[in-house]
């Protein structure tokens, strides 16, 4: 059922971006930023990583996989392959197939794209692009800043610290797919999901997510459309 | 032959800081164009087409399998923290988000407290 329109759509997506969204991405920007500074390379590369790659996977990949350019980019470029299909399943709520949709182009990840799929369905279409532009400009500098803090704040923060904090991030994305259960297309695909986790395990960490997301969301798919 | 393409990424490695630059301006092209391609596929297709009811499933499955090897399974410096901790942090946030009535926030906080707390205590 539509929501009444936000008189603001755009502020009122700004403010949905404060909350949890913020601090589950807050924190684990953080710990990505004092893990930059610990491996020795600048504040430059690290905001660049978080702001141009914006994908915590693919991140963790460029900076874990050393100074082997094309290499170390096709790694990360396999742990973020959902950006396409998230950005495929996210087009036809950016309103009307334009030149406008592309402003989203930059802000697709996943803590907007998951506000977003349970937001804009119930917005008017007018309202859902400034929404998700709104929520998503949010979330894009609270990640720098994140970043930046982290890295500079890197020598107060302990091992032990950072890993709790990179346990955010997961923590704060079951919380998601745990309200989207009730959908059941939803829960068939986080139900595959979680079955085909293992084979991440049986290849190499960059490509396995891929593997995993493709076989379970796949199964998935056709179970639905089987039944 | 030699390749066309070798010298100017040399080039670009160069003025980007070396290998860990040069990887980061690739991958950062690399994240537009999986974006790019996505809104491109979409085209006009509507929010019920097959194709993007399959994309969705891709997406919310891959979530959901990062989740699960997050949990059980992680790698680099969050494996630090016992399992135990991880599935407290995991249990008690999805406790708390279903006490609250599905409120994000004071979830999130209690999973970390939890972790933090059994942690504290092995």
């Amino acid at each position: 059922m539509p929501q009444p329109a936000p008189s603001h759509p755009a502020r009122s997506g700004a403010a949905a971006a404060l909350g949890a969204p913020a601090i589950a991405m807050g924190v684990s920007f953080l710990a990505f930023g004092a893990a930059v500074a610990a491996a020795g390379l600048g504040l430059a590369w690290a905001l660049g990583a978080s702001l141009l790659v914006y994908g915590m996977a693919g991140q963790l990949v460029l900076l874990q996989a050393g100074p082997s350019g094309a290499a170390a980019a096709l790694g990360a470029t396999a742990a973020n392959a959902r950006f396409l299909p998230m950005a495929l399943a996210i087009a036809p709520w950016l309103g009307p197939s334009g030149a406008r949709r592309w402003l989203a182009l930059p802000f697709i990840a996943i803590t907007p794209w998951a506000a977003a799929m349970r937001m804009l369905p119930g917005l008017p279409p007018a309202a859902r692009l400034p929404w998700f532009l709104g929520f998503a400009l949010v979330s894009w500098m609270v990640a720098g800043l994140a970043t930046a803090a982290g890295f500079l704040a890197a020598p107060l923060l302990d091992a032990p610290l950072l890993a709790a904090l990179l346990f955010a991030n997961p923590l704060y994305f079951a919380l998601l797919l745990a309200a989207e259960l009730r959908l059941p297309a939803s829960r068939r695909a986080i139900l595959a999901g979680i079955a085909a986790a293992p084979l991440a395990l049986l290849l190499p960490p960059a490509w396995g997510l891929l593997a995993a997301g493709l076989a379970g969301g796949t199964l998935a798919f056709l179970w639905g459309r089987r039944g | 032959m030699a390749d066309p393409i070798a010298p100017v990424i040399q080039a670009l490695g160069g003025a980007l800081g070396g290998g860990h630059g040069l990887a980061l301006a690739l991958s950062a092209l690399a994240m537009l164009a999986l974006r790019a391609a996505g809104l491109l596929v979409a085209g006009a297709l509507r929010p019920d087409h097959p194709l993007v009811a399959w994309a969705a499933a891709v997406s919310q499955a891959t979530l959901a399998a990062f989740v699960a090897l997050a949990v059980t399974a992680p790698g680099g410096a969050a494996a630090a923290v016992p399992w135990p901790a991880r599935l407290a942090g995991l249990a008690v946030g999805l406790l708390a988000f279903r006490a609250t009535g599905g409120r994000l926030l004071p979830a999130l906080l209690a999973g970390l407290a939890a972790l933090a707390a059994v942690r504290a205590v092995l």
